[in-house]
């Protein structure tokens, strides 16, 4: 049975200790949480007025990629809805931009029809406007997937490791050898305590094995737990860490039901 | 041209830090030239801004800011 020994979550990054599995379980959920998981992100744009230095697909770009708060509790995917993907209120959020002094726009001044889906980040550039130039835009955001487009995924580096497993034979190791192992570890984990070699973060190692080259054969062990997985990832800010993989987990759970019902 | 909304590579939103970490890498350059200790390197920027991957810090190191010279081109 798969356990979660340890979960470090906080609003936008995590790092869980996943045991009791295999890669291909781990990997699955990566997966899911990369192709799977709904976002809101800006899909059609309308442009009014654009005489800035940026052509209008390259604005239309940046303003898709630009995180925007995902209920997914209120919104349904548009080919779902209940408007034959007309484009309503459940299905899609509207926001218009208009500047016409100089200066940078940011995606703050991105204006949401209510203030409930005021965009995350305010501070993020969109092009920079100068003498006499105008900006005027609609933009309608849409729920999708990361596997139709990258500005719908809502994880950002998803990865995950063995554990690691150090093994130190005691009797090995000398004084010398001890020092040599201890200045060639990347992550600097090993420490000398009462003359012996001990791991100070395990965690933290990358499993390089630069230890185990440098002292007698067999002093040190280095391998990865193959049923252990440290797994981290980070969200763009769209979805809280905690929801994002939650869902994941239940889009996982129902491609496995779709499967059974499929065999049975 | 102008500072990309997202790194490349792993898709964090890096655009929004450009402007403070530029801002704080001008007034390293200045206390540099004056001769002063400057108060942070471009490196502490960096991880104070919550910038740790190479491929973010990349973004954000390399780029030239071009949209000025576009300007008089609509």
């Amino acid at each position: 049975m798969v356990k979660i020994e340890s979960a470090d979550i906080k609003e936008r990054e995590a790092r869980l200790v996943i045991s009791d599995t295999s890669p291909y379980f781990v990997n699955a959920l990566r997966r899911a949480m990369l192709r799977e998981v709904p976002k809101l992100a800006i899909e059609d744009v309308i442009f009014y007025e654009n005489s800035s230095p940026l052509f209008d697909e390259i604005i239309a770009h940046r303003l898709g990629m630009i995180p925007l708060p995902t209920d997914l509790d209120v919104l349904v995917p548009r080919e779902e809805c209940t408007c034959n993907g007309e484009g309503c209120p459940n299905c899609t959020v509207r926001y218009t931009l208009s500047r016409e002094e100089p200066g940078m726009v940011y995606s703050g001044d991105l204006q949401p029809e209510n203030e409930k889906w005021r965009v995350i980040d305010p501070n993020i550039p969109i092009v920079e406007l100068f003498e006499g130039q105008k900006l005027i835009l609609e933009a309608e955001a849409i729920l999708g997937k990361g596997k139709d487009h990258a500005k719908w995924q809502a994880v950002v580096a998803p990865g995950y490791k063995y554990y690691p497993i150090i093994e130190i034979n005691q009797d090995k190791l000398d004084e010398d050898s001890i020092k040599k192992a201890i200045e060639i570890c990347p992550k600097k984990i090993l420490e000398e305590k009462e003359g012996k070699l001990v791991v100070k973060d395990i965690e933290k190692c990358t499993l390089c094995k630069s230890c185990v080259e440098v002292v007698e054969e067999g002093a040190i062990q280095v391998r990865g737990d193959e049923t252990k997985f440290i797994f981290t990832y980070e969200t763009d800010g769209s979805l809280d860490a905690k929801t994002l993989i939650i869902k994941a987990a239940e889009i996982l759970e129902n491609k496995f039901k779709e499967l059974e019902k499929l065999i049975g | 041209m102008i500072i990309p909304v997202r790194c490349f590579s792993c898709g964090k939103v890096i655009g929004s830090v450009y402007e403070e970490f530029k801002r704080r890498c001008e007034e390293y350059k200045k206390a540099i030239e004056s001769g002063e200790k400057p108060k942070e390197t471009p490196k502490e920027i960096l991880d104070d801004l919550g910038i740790t991957r190479y491929c973010c810090r990349r973004m954000l190191l390399s780029h030239v800011d071009l949209l000025k010279d576009a300007a008089p081109y609509e």
